[in-house]
């Protein structure tokens, strides 16, 4: 585990090149939250245990199938929080009763996605942060319930077309900053990252998982069947959304805001936006550009107050 | 496969007939293999669910035949046709399949993957022999009506490509009946035996069997890379497959593992020297059973 | 063993003490804080080595307490009315996991409208769940039924979550002699847990709660958990013989109370169960053959020995402390369906629906309850289910309505039929 500045992942090249994450999963051909899961264990390890809500990567696990050579454990939507309570607790007892040796302890990471984190869970995951728990959270962010088919969350982009938001100008609302939330309860750790970006997510989970305490880590997951692109183009569409600034990739440490990766110049939003079917309709059959004026407004406002 | 099942059960239901159609999804997305029934006939059905013993079957994709997980011959009996989307002809899958009754095809899907639901209630309409070539373009129509004209346009193209090619066997398939109930047999009820939980919850006491699913069976498209033009850059595309299906072994050589690609093709967009290629996997396919006993012809 | 005066609440407390509970996962509602309040304070001077955590929700409660259980160590917890509600998703779900542990609720009437005192109607609704239920008639039993609970819940052949069940005020709050039994001595009748093939550690990967595809795996699953609780009536059988061997007191699962030659039953659970029994003696002292059957076991449903106990009784009056609504008592239908077609079974079961938000049963009301039935009987008739409810209670809502501004015009009329 490293202190803070040091790094076993430098370059690409340190990159774990053999992968802990079984094949053979139900998720979407070019899941970017797969992605993200797959990199993420490599770096965890398997001495994790997985306690999840009900979202995509519950399907993760179906009797008798699981890619994960640790464990898991499947709670409801809005409780894994809770489930990782009780499993770090009872991990702690039976360590303290001296009924089970330091080398059978666990990393107890909670894995939703943002219907669970930015919603039905938020009450759980407040009440996890007051109690000080040493959890790591990673929710994988596709901006819906893509589980059911992609109907808006409270994770949905401004403007975005989902299932339940079919209209001209797409889903009203805006999308719900967790992370200030978090940082806000000045929790041990706070991050955004994206697949796309394997270094720096490495880096991120390293550092969070020698931290104690509670910590998260959201990460985007590009979404080829909810937000229509094909599923070829994953990557991209995620390293569209940091080098346009509409997926900043940031963390919350020591009571500091830092942002972490920076790719020169800011590519105009309208390039992430018009490479995914979700925002077709801002685009066609005419340019909304008063919806598109307010996207990249509000994605400039963000960074004038940052820089 | 769903769109064929609400193109043709919508075209029964205009001419004049009682009908059931609905997709059946796994837990797998989109990719997986799927499957969609129609029931119709001229009084109410009470029957539900998915059909056990059908009068037709259409394949979309042939490589699914030989997947006993894909249940594609399941309940297909004398009198069943059997409509395949193949490069290869009637007889051959005649004789492969050892199926008692009628074998027909068209050609492969490919990559023209919007028609073929199109082209598969096409030809299923005309089998029936009850539904009129005017009420498949309405129905054509109305189930696609979402879609921009021209694709529409070169669905109803193929629609009506297939119902004309398959005016031979106009009537092929006729009405089934439901099996008599006195001549039944009992279905062999067990008592379930008490287990222990240890035994009996919903657990999996191993890590990583997930890898008995061969989710290569998803791919349409194949990766394959150039050897000669890979840089060993060693972690590209490896770390970036969703599906941890890509190693790199100890010389930094990267190997597709082709039982759970699902051939997403993020490794070949990804490739920093454009070394993975894409081809279709039947041609791929093809020229594996061609050169060697097809992959996977073990298990 | 020391005799000392308890409330049920106490009673729980000392149970989770008693059993050395590891981890106790809390949530404060009323009736039940007492339990939780006496536990910490426990912990605090080093009486219990437990750890508790205050959870923010019912529903986090009871997916800590299975998760901790599913991990390995013993885990007490207690809630009551709306919390178990509020936690219901996951009280299917920990049971679904095959998590051993105890749950104490105390019962307290559902809202709406809103009251603090008990029926079962709380309790029932988790029948169907998969946790065991044990009833408590009185304090006693309730720190007994929680170390039985533990031998249930941890057993092989169960290895499901039990519910304790007991009034809220009427034990909850109540203070009755109880006898404690000596800590060694419950710990050689239940010793530590011993988690076999199952827990959540490093050397032993684990998908717990998975989910499955299809029917198939789906009624097998739930089959067999149906199948361990219909094992539980064995080792219930087995548990309370060590039980009553060990402590001196005997717990069947079906509690007959001078049922010998009983031609007229009082049947129900709980501790309105023992104000059955006081009439029960009344009853037989003026010369009448009435008895009381009380389930102890509601979950597994102990059929056979209530056919065998019913059987040659004349009637039963079933005493239901709850209201399916639209169908009613819930005992009442589930003692027809044992007993429907078995021959000697009693020729009428007559549903009473009585002590609704702790709404007292007078001895009265019970003489009455065996005189209908005993009429019922003879005459081969069962009459329509009767709510205890009196006149003069309903001149008291009235009164309440009057203030409320409630239905004016109704309220009126029936004074004018009233001076009629």
């Amino acid at each position: 585990m490293s202190t803070s500045g040091e790094t076993a992942f430098r370059r690409m090249k340190d990159l774990p090149s053999t992968h802990l994450l079984g094949g053979g999963t139900a998720m979407c051909a070019g899941c970017g939250g797969l992605q993200a899961i797959h990199e993420i264990y490599d770096v965890l390890g398997k001495k994790t245990v997985f306690v999840n809500a009900a979202g995509c990567m519950t399907l993760l696990s179906i009797y008798p199938f699981t890619p994960f050579r640790g464990s898991w454990l499947y709670t409801a939507m809005a409780c894994a929080p809770a489930g990782a309570q009780g499993v770090r607790d009872a991990l702690d007892i039976l360590r303290e009763k001296e009924r089970i040796g330091p080398e059978e302890d666990l990393e107890v990471v909670v894995l939703t996605g943002d219907g669970a984190a930015y919603g039905m869970g938020l009450a759980s995951t407040s009440g996890a942060i007051d109690r000080g728990l040493d959890f790591l959270y990673v929710c994988y962010d596709n901006e819906g319930y893509g589980n059911t088919g992609q109907q808006y969350s409270s994770a949905t982009p401004h403007a975005a077309r989902t299932a339940t938001s079919r209209g001209a100008a797409g889903y009203p609302g805006v999308k719900k900053d967790l992370f200030a939330i978090w940082a806000a309860n000045r929790p041990a750790y706070v991050a955004t990252a994206c697949p796309a970006e394997p270094v720096d997510l490495a880096r991120k989970i390293e550092k969070a998982a020698g931290l104690e305490g509670p910590r998260l880590v959201i990460t985007l997951a590009p979404c080829p069947t909810g937000w229509h692109f094909d599923p070829a183009d994953s990557v991209e569409i995620g390293q569209l959304a940091v080098r346009t600034g509409v997926w900043p990739l940031k963390e919350y440490v020591d009571g500091r805001v830092v942002h972490t990766v920076r790719r020169g110049k800011r590519v105009p939003v309208e390039e992430y936006l018009k490479r995914q079917g979700r925002f077709a309709h801002l685009f066609e059959p005419v340019r909304q550009e008063e919806l598109l004026r307010e996207i990249q407004a509000r994605v400039d406002a963000y960074w004038q107050a940052v820089e | 496969m769903k769109t064929a099942s609400r193109i043709l059960g919508t075209a029964f239901f205009e001419a004049g007939f009682e009908v059931q159609d609905a997709p059946r999804f796994g837990a797998e997305r989109r990719g997986a293999p799927m499957f969609a029934y129609v029931r119709a006939d001229r009084a109410p059905i009470h029957e539900r669910g998915v059909i056990r013993d059908p009068d037709l079957v259409v394949v979309a994709d042939d490589t699914l035949v030989p997947v006993a997980a894909a249940g594609v011959l399941v309940g297909v009996g004398e009198r069943t046709v059997l409509l395949l989307h193949s490069a290869e002809g009637p007889e051959l899958w005649r004789e492969r399949l050892a199926v008692a009754g009628p074998v027909l095809t068209l050609p492969p899907a490919g990559e023209a993957l919007d028609f073929v639901g199109a082209a598969s209630a096409g030809a299923a309409a005309r089998f029936v022999g009850v539904i009129p070539r005017e009420g498949l373009e309405r129905a054509i129509r109305e189930e696609l009506a979402e879609m921009p004209l021209a694709l529409v346009e070169r669905n109803v193209e193929q629609g009506l490509a297939s119902f004309d090619a398959m005016a031979p066997h106009a009537g092929i398939v006729c009405e089934g009946r439901a099996a008599d109930a006195a001549d039944r047999t009992p279905p062999d009820w067990v008592e379930l035996p008490f287990e222990a939980a240890r035994v009996s919850a919903p657990a999996i006491h191993a890590g990583a069997t997930s890898v008995e699913v061969r989710t290569g069976l998803w791919r349409t498209m194949r990766p394959v890379i150039d050897y000669e033009h890979c840089n060993r850059c060693s972690w590209v595309c490896s770390t970036l497959c969703p599906d941890s299906a890509i190693r790199v072994e100890a010389d930094r050589t990267p190997r597709i593992d082709l039982e759970h690609c699902k051939g997403c093709m993020i490794c070949a967009a990804v490739c920093p020297p454009h070394a993975i290629g894409a081809i279709p996997e039947r041609e791929a396919a093809a020229q594996e059973r061609g050169e060697a006993a097809p992959e996977g012809a073990s298990r | 063993m020391t005799r000392t005066l308890v409330t049920g609440n106490g009673a729980a407390a000392w149970g989770a003490r008693l059993a050395e509970a590891d981890y106790v996962p809390a949530f404060p509602i009323t009736p039940q804080t007492e339990i939780i309040e006496q536990i910490g304070a426990w912990i605090d001077e080093g009486a219990m080595a437990a750890r508790m955590v205050t959870l923010e929700s019912e529903h986090s409660m009871i997916t800590a307490a299975g998760a901790a259980a599913a991990t390995g160590v013993r885990v007490f917890t207690a809630t009551s009315s709306q919390g178990l509600l509020h936690g219901m998703e996951m009280v299917y779900g920990v049971s679904g996991w095959r998590a051993p542990f105890v749950l104490v609720n105390v019962s307290r009437g559902l809202a709406a409208p809103i009251t603090l005192e008990p029926d079962h109607n709380d309790v029932f609704a988790a029948r169907d769940s998969g946790f065991l239920q044990l009833h408590c008639a009185t304090c006693q039993e309730v720190v007994d039924a929680v170390l039985i609970g533990y031998r249930l819940a941890e057993d092989e052949r169960v290895r499901l979550p039990v519910i304790v069940n007991l009034d809220g005020f009427y034990l909850s709050f109540t203070r009755e002699p109880v006898e404690l039994p000596a800590a060694d001595a419950v710990r050689s009748f239940l010793p530590p847990f011993d988690p076999a093939g199952l827990g959540i550690r490093a050397s032993q990967p684990t998908s717990q709660a998975v989910a499955v595809l299809g029917g198939t795996p789906y009624s097998y699953f739930r089959y067999q958990a149906h199948l361990a609780q219909l094992q539980a009536l064995d080792v219930h059988a087995e548990v309370t013989a060590e039980f009553e061997q060990r402590f001196g007191r005997a717990y069947p699962a079906l509690e007959a109370y001078r049922t010998e030659d009983a031609e007229i039953v009082f049947f129900m659970t709980g501790s309105f169960a023992t104000k059955a029994k006081d009439a029960v003696d009344r009853l037989r002292a003026a010369g009448e053959r009435v008895g009381l059957v009380r389930p102890r076991l509601l979950r597994p449903f102990p059929a056979a020995r209530l056919r065998a106990v019913l059987a040659g009784v004349r009637g039963v009056a079933v005493v239901d402390q709850n209201l399916s609504l639209g169908k009613g008592g819930v005992l009442h239908a589930e003692l027809a369906s044992v007993l429907y077609g078995v021959p000697d079974a009693p020729a009428v079961l007559v549903s009473f629906i009585g002590g609704l938000g702790g709404r007292d049963i007078g001895a009265e009301e019970f003489y009455e309850m065996a005189a209908v039935t005993r009429r019922a009987a003879d005459e081969g008739r069962t009459p329509e289910p009767r709510l205890l409810y009196t006149a003069r209670e309903l001149r008291e809502v009235r009164k309440l309505q009057g203030i409320a501004r409630a239905e004016h015009d109704e309220l009126a009329n029936e004074g004018e039929e009233a001076r009629r």
